[in-house]
């Protein structure tokens, strides 16, 4: 009898996992990109062309939210929340710091930086709950889902708190203004062109990212695509694995990567400032540096090691300091009427004049390459 | 671990008020019970806005996928078992209602029973295997803890589904007769629960198996009947709460729910359910899952931050077991 | 006597299989020696297998054809072959002679490249790593057939008997998925993707070691994935902050062990389910990490920190450690009181109890080794990078669990090995690099691994119920 339930049980454990295989068959695209539209950006040598074009471009019309029935507080002291996608890690580490020194700057503002410990979408709604229920002015967040946020955002707007993102955007109208540390396809541009420029235009490559859900890094994948295709149709796209936040495994990832393909690969894309130094140590520790080019996002304490050993030639990267400091200022002038809907620019401290685009997402510029010869003088 | 034993199975002797009252508080239910009315006390100290009805009624609507999947929990480890699956099967009934209803086709409606019946599934699978099969329930669920994930995973490559209508969303977001909508399925699901574990004999069959699973086996008990149902149970509310979740969060993704199990055991076995089986109760898994949403809350509206507040969290769960093992024991020699 | 005449006659039946294997097995060795590399490439001569093995990989397809690749295979069998003739009771002279002589000859043969190697430096060595290393023991094997000792008749050395434990088990499962992917796609099969491999979870392996007593025992400890990430953060702030490298390599150890002695005070003395204080221990020690590092990586490290990247003998450390420390502890848990008290406890706690083991002490005892196993374990993680992370792996505590659960320790205490629990811990990282060189799309990737998990336990039930009939 024993027997016969196991032989039943395997059965239909064999009949689930084959019956829902084909569902997924059709889609071979196992590249970890987003369905969402693409935009790439104009391949080099274009780009001038493009530019003139982009200043005829009209400027969307304004989709954030507003904060209802807030109290005025122009230029009175405020208290703000930032939830970032979890704590305890250096990215978000370096945008807190950012905003302490805006705080500081202005003097009439306080951040206090909490969030959930790991990137989970649950805890971070709950943590912005709790700060709602305490009282605050004004919520900063960088969202772990654009769409799982959402709800709770728009609550906290229409019980008069403002709501600004930076880092991961959320639905447009939960928030009033989204601080872009870079447009996707501005990431998906300065990455082929990186790898480009080491390994050639008919270099192939693959990637190790952090998960296939993580919206932003879908997105910048899906940019890279639209951009490789357009820009260098000979690159071959290997393969994207994925690695969590996890160092050693982004290390065996990329590892796996280099024997699988041997001789057939020629550079690696970390898509996570955890991947890239991880994919760095894999192809330095099979005495591979200069053959593989390893290309990525992250912040420039990681990848010191490896740029100043001529291991890693170029890390794309915004500041996430100065990040964190526009979110402050964006939000101080939006407490203060200074900011509303329409504007084209937005003056934010050390920074300067920031771009409006996209309606409502505030620019905070290209983003930064960083080479051998500036990387050390950064120290974040 | 025997010490703490049968103090649910044997009915207190009926020697006056004074006894019973003091026999109830000194529970394991009502030990814990204690420490949450402390803990509220201390943390509504230096903040008025804790004890707010909003605050309360937005941390109930926060606390009810835990609630939910703890119930079926408070069975499975009573009967010595445990389940680790039910994050996953949460992450995959969300897939499913999102699969299903964008990518099949299907009305929402339909989506939703379908996916609540896959997760039913899932349960009666891990049931089928331990029951039939033999193999220990930890082994069972660790491995569908992965394999359920990666069905997630696979069927939606990675992909999220959004865009769901307003009705749906009324579920998560919305209330009903005053207090947030899934409340009503937490009330249901501990009501009907607790009439269950503490009233019929299914209930005593549970204890009997946790107790002694060969001695229940021996005096005429259905154990693998019973079995099957509260793993098909646990998988069913795990999907019930895969629903409300998505529904509260409008969007569905396959890593939802990761790391539940534990947030279900910690709320468990705080609530006074021996992981050996055979004691345990749904009031104390309710005071338990009640004292730690509200432990998070309190801390957080106290100016806590997270990372400290998972210290405490860890540490009153060490405690509080801690201190009812101490009670229940003196109670033991007295 | 029915019965036993029936085994007997089953046995004779093996017996002769395993002649044929023997003889097949030394074939290829000489084969693969001798002939195929210069029938392949006849310009070069024995000396130059080192160029044709070398690489990273260029020519593993190569590799495949010319039969070098079987070398580790071939060395392998033989090795097991030799050592179950050793010390089987029906010690068969002439299968003995053969791979004797077989030996003999491997053994000419290292002689030769050994002093080539010493005399133009050449990098033979790096090439051949652990084909090499195997080749080398199953030749000492093979001789070591005439001459050694039988050991009296003990028990049965059928195949059978010899597959009927979940090592075993995992290990032939282990061979088999290897084959078959290197048949799918050869270059899973380079020295260098091997080694890879394994050394990829070989921090996994060794703080399943650990795990391993700790269930043995009927507990659980659930905080060692955080627990790793904080001792790999001390270890790291240690070597930068003071410079002494033994300390930062040894005080993880110490600290490990304290955790583990306060989970196990509170799992012993304070009969706390361990589920419960490890599940506290968790967020605990998650928290402090938290507040302590505020999510800065250690970066400058010194350059002799890095203990995981080193290659005596040209073997990764993280494998020696493995390697050794898994032969060590198996010995111990076998013959060491303790070890055999640890068994004792989880089978049966009344029943040690009553013949006089102090349960409470093994139960802590068991806790304090694991947090060395796990303090070891961090220091592989921490050095095997060039800047260690302050989040520690997601997850690393079910990898952990499912490497000793899947080795085959019984969860509910009294049964399982160390063996077992490392080889499980390699074959997950095997399954999971598999999935990727034979295309499986990654998305489905974890959905294999529960299903396999779910094979393995199955199987392993299945064979311990035909057992009991």
């Amino acid at each position: 009898m024993n027997k016969k339930s196991l032989v039943v049980g395997l059965g239909m454990t064999l009949v689930l996992a084959v019956a829902i295989t084909p569902m997924s068959a059709q889609e071979r695209r196992w590249d970890g990109a987003d369905d969402l539209p693409v935009n790439p950006l104009a391949c080099p040598g274009e780009e001038m062309a493009m530019d003139m074009e982009g200043e005829e471009m009209e400027m969307p019309e304004y989709d954030g939210g507003l904060a209802q029935n807030a109290p005025d507080k122009a230029g009175q002291p405020i208290t703000l929340v930032d939830v970032p996608k979890l704590i305890g890690i250096g990215y978000f580490d370096a945008t807190a710091l950012g905003m302490q020194q805006a705080a500081e700057e202005l003097g009439n503002v306080t951040v206090i930086t909490d969030g959930p410990t790991e990137a989970n979408i649950d805890d971070q709604i709950t943590v912005i709950e709790n700060y709602l229920a305490q009282g605050v002015d004004g919520v900063l967040f960088a969202a772990n889902d654009p769409v799982a946020i959402s709800p709770v955002l728009r609550r906290a707007l229409s019980s008069g708190v403002h709501v600004v993102g930076y880092d991961a955007n959320s639905e447009p109208d939960a928030r009033t203004w989204f601080v872009n540390q870079a447009e996707f396809n501005g990431i998906g541009k300065a990455m082929i062109d990186a790898l480009a420029a080491e390994k050639g235009e008919d270099a192939s490559f693959g990637i190790v990212t952090s998960t296939f859900t993580t919206p932003n890094q879908a997105r910048w994948i899906a940019e890279m695509w639209a951009y490789a295709n357009k820009c260098y149709p000979n690159m071959t796209w290997l393969e994207t694995l994925e690695a969590q936040e996890d160092s050693v495994l982004s290390f065996n990832q990329a590892t796996t990567l280099l024997n699988k393909y041997g001789d057939d690969i020629d550079g690696i894309f970390g898509m996570t400032s955890v991947a890239t130094p991880s994919s760095a140590d894999a192809v330095t520790q099979a005495g591979l540096c200069g053959e593989v080019a390893v290309v990525g996002l992250a912040t420039p304490n990681a990848m010191k090691p490896y740029v100043n050993s001529g291991c890693v030639k170029s890390v794309v990267l915004w500041n996430p300091i100065d990040l964190g400091y526009a979110a402050v200022y964006v939000m101080r002038a939006v407490v203060d009427g200074t900011l509303v809907p329409g504007a084209m620019s937005v003056e934010a401290g050390r920074l300067g004049e920031l771009m409006i685009v996209n309606g409502s997402e505030v620019l905070l510029g290209a983003p930064f390459i960083f080479n051998a010869e500036n990387i050390n003088d950064f120290d974040f | 671990m025997a010490l703490q034993e049968k103090s649910k199975l044997q009915p207190a002797p009926d020697d006056g008020l004074v006894v019973r009252i003091r026999g109830a508080l000194l529970s394991q239910e009502g030990v814990l019970f204690l420490i949450l009315v402390v803990s509220v006390i201390v943390l509504s100290l230096n903040t008025d806005r804790f004890l707010q009805p909003s605050n309360l009624l937005t941390q109930a609507r926060l606390l009810v996928e835990v609630g939910l999947v703890a119930l079926p929990m408070t069975f499975i480890i009573i009967t010595g078992g445990i389940d680790l699956s039910v994050g996953s099967i949460l992450g995959l009934t969300a897939i499913m209602i999102g699969i299903g209803w964008q990518t099949l086709g299907l009305p929402l409606e339909l989506a939703i029973v379908l996916a609540l019946a896959i997760a039913t599934l899932c349960g009666f699978v891990n049931g089928l295997f331990i029951v039939r099969v033999g193999v220990p329930p930890l082994i069972m669920t660790l491995a569908t803890l992965a394999l359920y994930r990666g069905l997630a995973q696979g069927i939606s490559e990675g992909r999220s589904v959004r865009g769901y209508p307003e009705w749906f969303t009324a579920l998560g977001q919305g209330d009903f007769l005053g207090l947030p909508t899934q409340i009503w399925f937490l009330i249901v699901g501990v009501i009907v629960s607790w009439v269950i574990l503490a009233r019929t004999t299914f209930g005593r069959t549970l204890y009997a198996i946790g107790n002694n699973e060969t001695g229940a086996r021996f005096s005429g008990l259905n154990v693998d009947r019973a079995k099957l149902l509260i793993y098909s149970y646990s998988g069913f509310m795990a999907g019930l709460a895969g629903w409300i979740f998505v529904s509260r969060v409008t969007t569905t993704r396959s890593d939802m729910g990761s790391g539940l199990e534990l947030d279900v055991i910690a709320a468990v076995v705080l609530g006074g359910t021996s992981i050996f089986g055979g004691t345990g109760s749904i009031t104390g898994t309710v005071i338990g899952m009640v004292l730690i949403q509200l432990l998070k809350n309190g801390l957080a509206l106290n100016g806590v931050t997270q990372d400290a507040t998972i210290i405490v969290i860890g540490l009153v769960l060490i405690f509080a077991i801690l201190v009812n093992n101490f009670i229940q024991g003196q109670r033991q020699k007295s | 006597m029915t019965t036993a005449t029936l085994v007997k006659q089953k046995t004779s039946v093996t017996l002769r299989l395993s002649h044929f294997i023997g003889v097949a097995l030394a074939a290829l060795i000489l084969i693969s020696y001798y002939v195929l590399p210069f029938v392949v490439q006849p310009e070069r001569g024995p000396s130059d297998i080192a160029t044709l093995t070398g690489g990273r990989g260029n020519n593993e397809f190569g590799l495949a054809v010319n039969g070098l690749v079987m070398l580790p295979f071939a060395g392998l069998g033989a090795l097991l072959l030799g050592v179950w003739n050793l010390l089987s009771p029906r010690h068969e002279r002439v299968i003995a002679l053969l791979l004797a002589v077989c030996g003999f000859v491997g053994l000419t043969y290292y002689v030769i490249f050994f002093r080539q190697y010493l005399e133009t430096s050449a990098d033979y060595l790096s090439s051949m790593s652990v084909g090499f290393w195997l080749m080398l023991g199953a030749c000492v094997a093979l001789v070591a057939q005439v001459a050694v000792p039988r050991r009296p008749a003990e028990r049965d050395y059928t195949p059978r008997a010899v597959l009927s434990n979940q090592e075993m088990v995992l290990a032939a499962g282990l061979i088999l998925l290897v084959i078959v992917v290197g048949i799918a796609n050869p270059r899973f099969l380079a020295e260098r993707n091997l080694s890879d491999v394994i050394q990829g979870h070989a921090y996994i392996a060794v703080a399943a070691l650990g795990m391993t007593m700790v269930i043995v025992t009927g507990n659980i400890d659930i905080s060692v994935g955080s627990l790793v990430g904080l001792l790999a953060i001390i270890s790291g702030r240690l070597a930068t902050d003071t410079g002494q490298i033994w300390l930062a390599w040894l005080a993880p150890l110490f600290v490990g062990a304290l955790f583990g002695g306060v989970n196990g005070f509170f799992v012993a003395y304070m009969r706390i389910p361990s589920i419960v204080v490890t599940l506290g221990m968790l967020s605990i020690i998650k928290g402090i990490l938290l507040i302590w590092t505020a999510g800065s990586r250690v970066v400058d490290l010194p350059q002799g920190f890095f203990l995981a990247q080193m290659r005596p003998l040209n073997v990764p450390m993280p494998i020696w450690f493995m390697v050794v420390l898994t032969i060590v502890v198996a010995l111990w848990m076998r013959y060491s009181g303790l070890g055999r008290a640890m068994y004792a406890v989880g089978g049966n706690k009344e029943a040690a109890r009553l013949s006089g083991l102090n349960e409470q002490r093994i139960v802590f005892q068991a806790f304090v080794l694991n947090g060395v196993f796990v303090g070891i374990a961090s220091v592989l993680y921490a050095t095997q990078l060039t800047i260690i992370q302050a989040t520690p792996p997601p997850n690393l505590e079910l990898t952990i669990i499912t490497s000793a659960v899947v080795g085959g320790v019984s969860i509910l205490g009294g049964t399982g090995t160390v063996v077992g629990a490392a080889i499980a811990a390699i074959l997950l990282n095997v399954i999971r690099t598999a999935m990727v060189f034979i295309n499986v799309s990654p998305f489905w990737l974890q959905a294999v691994q529960g299903l396999l998990i779910l094979v393995t336990v199955l199987a392993d039930l299945l064979r311990r119920r035909r057992q009991r009939r």
